[in-house]
């Protein structure tokens, strides 16, 4: 992980605060094709600076929502506000990455990227200049010139991600922007994501890659029949997921463990895995320190976010629960 | 609508397709043609008949003529050259087995009477097949026929009786003037074939722009950055200018040769003379191409490629040319009732007017009506063909069905 991702709790409180104004609001959106309803008044809400994960199964509704975000499709009920105004007044501020990708096959990259840029209001010069430094960045300054059916699928996938921001939004929309690439470029990505972050920029992420959405997103919201099934931060419906276990990492033998761990199982790699009862993690550490137990580490257990959005798109909630018993978690704290 | 952004669009779409080897090969091969065709007619049409006579009657070309008759001795000076006097058939005979004549004419006696010629020769059919067509014959015999007639203007006369000189008549029963005429023929089939030929050629470099923006994907990031109808708008000025720009080359090239020159003269002179037919013409021609373009652009955007598309939008080049289908009325009545009703709806007013203004005075509610529905026209056919464009455009690898193309046009 980058230095930027390791900020100092200080920069990442005033980022918080800063992440309170409201870049994008999703409000009771709906969308049908004829009996068919694709997006079933979902609402969210997208904060400045934030990496927000729009998650889903395929057919959730996804890509609807974005097209409606960027004023590609009309909804047929509920309202959408991008940077505080309707989507079509604010085209120029905000970039996107569509999953159904593609350029101007027969035309040079940094004529495409010129274009694209002034079609979002950027001119001429200022397009070529940030075309030519993004093109950098991602290491494809020397195909400027080239025409875009000579680049790679990947160097073209690339190009597209720099398409999305070369006239400098303020509100990106990557709908899977990870598809196709190889690690290296996936690393290549995830580090410009977050350079964007902590230059204040905001984006939306759409991904089925749920360890890229754990490393990067704040806070998600996960969409299944068009409508909005968790909502909130990252670590809290992590939290809420947990399975009530601990891993722990002792220099002695493990004894004389309270009555409420209901199942101590130790790993391969010596730790033990136990399962809380009526007891909270922080009495359970509380319990061992007063005894002088030797811990060396002691991490509360947690559902990966891939095993979280599979029960509840299967239907279960957190700790076994019924998922449609959930309530979407008011995670904006609006 | 965002001007500047379909400026951006059209200038983008020009600078892409003037550059195409495709079009550049298109718009050079047409005078390239014209050039060779106009050579090589001119080299035949002067040349020709000397070249197929070397070529299939090769030997001397003189004949020669035994006059039993005696009005053909002695030969006129002017056809010395060609035409020689024999004694008799036999030496003239003779001289065809020699190969020095190239064939006698043997010119009886009560030739006046029956006007009966001998023709002795030993080519074949090729070199006898045109002799009594043949112009050159024709006038050795009336100038020796007439050759002791004192009036030369006669004598030229009974050579060529007629020259004839056609005076139509208007409907008001005043002669029309031969610049007349030509505006009324000329004119409006200059226009309107200009618009359907300008239709064509932009609507095919408008079908394959948005087929392949369609089919490479990238539609979604330039919908994502302007609306359909700026999108659609900016397509239909840019590729416009590159029908236009073909259609500029083509027809300069046309004026740089000798028969195209004519041509375009014949069209030049009756504008001069009737400056409201041409100014009306050019406007229906605008109006016209914006209505066809929009329209063949958004339902293009159906097709699932660019074959589909085509299919698709050749309805509308079918609609452009419904007029031709009632020129003869055109000529007969300007003003039929059938051709006021093509006149007043949208899709066939351009063509339709075009063809009438020139042939009458066109009633004036006509002219408003048919501009008005075209003006009104173009942008509602903008705002539908933006939303079929929309929604056409995002419908990868298959077209919408009839019912699914109403229910695009109410969600859109």
């Amino acid at each position: 992980m980058s230095e930027l991702s390791e900020q100092a709790p200080a920069q990442r409180a005033k980022q918080r605060a800063e992440q309170r104004e409201v870049v994008l609001e999703v409000e009771g959106l709906v969308k049908r094709y004829d009996s068919f309803t694709a997006v079933d008044r979902l609402s969210f809400a997208v904060h400045r600076g934030e990496i927000f994960g729009l998650l889903g199964p395929n057919g959730a509704g996804k890509t609807t929502t974005i097209r409606i975000v960027m004023d590609i499709f009309k909804a047929d009920e509920g309202q959408v506000r991008v940077l505080g105004q309707p989507p079509e007044a604010v085209r120029s501020r905000t970039g996107y990455l569509p999953e159904e990708r593609g350029l101007y096959r027969d035309q040079k990259v940094l004529d495409v990227l010129v274009y694209l840029a002034e079609l979002k209001g950027t001119p001429r010069s200022e397009g070529r200049e940030r075309a030519m430094h993004w093109l950098e960045r991602v290491g494809l300054a020397e195909w400027a010139g080239k025409k875009v059916k000579d680049l790679s699928r990947g160097m073209q996938q690339k190009v597209q991600f720099v398409a999305s921001l070369v006239h400098d939004p303020d509100l990106l929309i990557l709908d899977e922007p990870f598809q196709g690439l190889d690690p290296v470029n996936v690393e290549l990505l995830k580090e410009l994501i977050w350079e964007l972050q902590a230059g204040g920029k905001t984006v939306v992420l759409s991904a089925h890659q749920m360890n890229l959405v754990e490393a990067l997103c704040d806070r998600i919201v996960l969409i299944n029949r068009g409508r909005a099934v968790l909502y909130g931060p990252l670590e809290e419906i992590k939290r809420e997921y947990s399975p009530r276990a601990v891993h722990l990492r002792t220099a002695a033998p493990l004894d004389g463990l309270p009555p409420h761990v209901v199942r101590a199982e130790e790993q391969e790699d010596g730790s033990y895995l136990l399962e809380l009862g009526d007891i909270s993690p922080q009495a359970l550490l509380r319990y061992l320190v007063e005894r002088d137990v030797p811990v060396i580490s002691f991490d509360v257990a947690q559902l990966p976010l891939e095993e979280i959005f599979i029960r509840v798109v299967q239907g279960e909630g957190p700790a076994g629960a019924p998922a449609a018993t959930q309530e979407p978690k008011g995670g904006d704290d609006r | 609508m965002n001007l500047s952004k379909i400026g951006l669009i059209a200038r983008h779409e020009y600078g892409i397709n003037v550059r195409r080897p495709g079009f550049l090969i298109l718009t050079a091969s047409v005078p390239l043609l014209g050039a060779i065709t106009l050579f090589v007619a001119t080299f035949f049409s002067g040349q020709a008949g000397q070249i197929l006579e070397n070529v299939f009657a090769p030997g001397p070309r003189v004949t020669g003529v035994v006059d039993h008759w005696g009005k053909f001795t002695p030969i006129l000076p002017d056809y010395q050259d060609r035409f020689v006097l024999y004694p008799d058939e036999a030496t003239g005979q003779a001289a065809v087995e020699a190969d020095e004549i190239r064939r006698l004419l043997v010119i009886p006696p009560d030739y006046l009477e029956t006007g009966q010629v001998t023709v002795i020769t030993d080519e074949g059919s090729l070199g006898v097949a045109d002799l009594e067509e043949s112009s050159r014959l024709h006038r050795f015999f009336v100038d020796h026929l007439l050759r002791d007639f004192p009036d030369p203007l006669l004598r030229e006369r009974l050579g060529d009786p007629i020259d004839p000189v056609i005076v139509f008549l208007s409907q008001e029963g005043a002669p029309r003037g031969t610049v007349d005429m030509v505006v009324s023929f000329v004119v409006p089939y200059f226009f309107s074939i200009l618009l359907i030929m300008t239709v064509f050629v932009s609507s095919g470099y408008l079908l394959n722009s948005v087929t392949e923006e369609k089919t490479s994907r990238v539609i979604e990031i330039v919908l994502s950055s302007v609306t359909p109808q700026e999108l659609l708008a900016g397509k239909v000025m840019g590729l416009g200018a590159v029908g236009l720009t073909q259609m500029a080359v083509w027809l300069a090239s046309a004026g740089g040769l000798a028969s195209g020159a004519v041509g375009l003269l014949g069209v030049a002179i009756p504008l001069l003379a009737r400056p409201e037919v041409f100014v009306l013409a050019v406007l229906y021609y605008v109006l016209g191409f914006l209505v066809y373009a929009v329209l063949m652009g958004s339902v293009g955007a159906l097709g699932a490629d660019k074959q589909e598309a085509q299919q698709l939008a050749g309805i509308f080049s079918f609609l452009a040319a419904v007029p031709f289908f009632v020129v003869g009325v055109v000529f007969t009545n300007p003003d039929a009732p059938i051709l006021r009703v093509l006149s007043w709806f949208p899709l066939t007013a351009p063509t339709m007017m075009m063809l009438r203004l020139p042939q009458a005075q066109v009633p004036t509610v006509d002219i408003l009506v048919s501009i008005l529905g075209l003006v009104i026209a173009i942008p509602l056919v903008l705002w539908l063909g933006g939303k079929l464009f929309r929604m056409g455009l995002l419908m990868y690898g298959k077209r919408p069905s009839v019912k699914e193309i109403w229910h695009l046009l109410r969600q859109a």
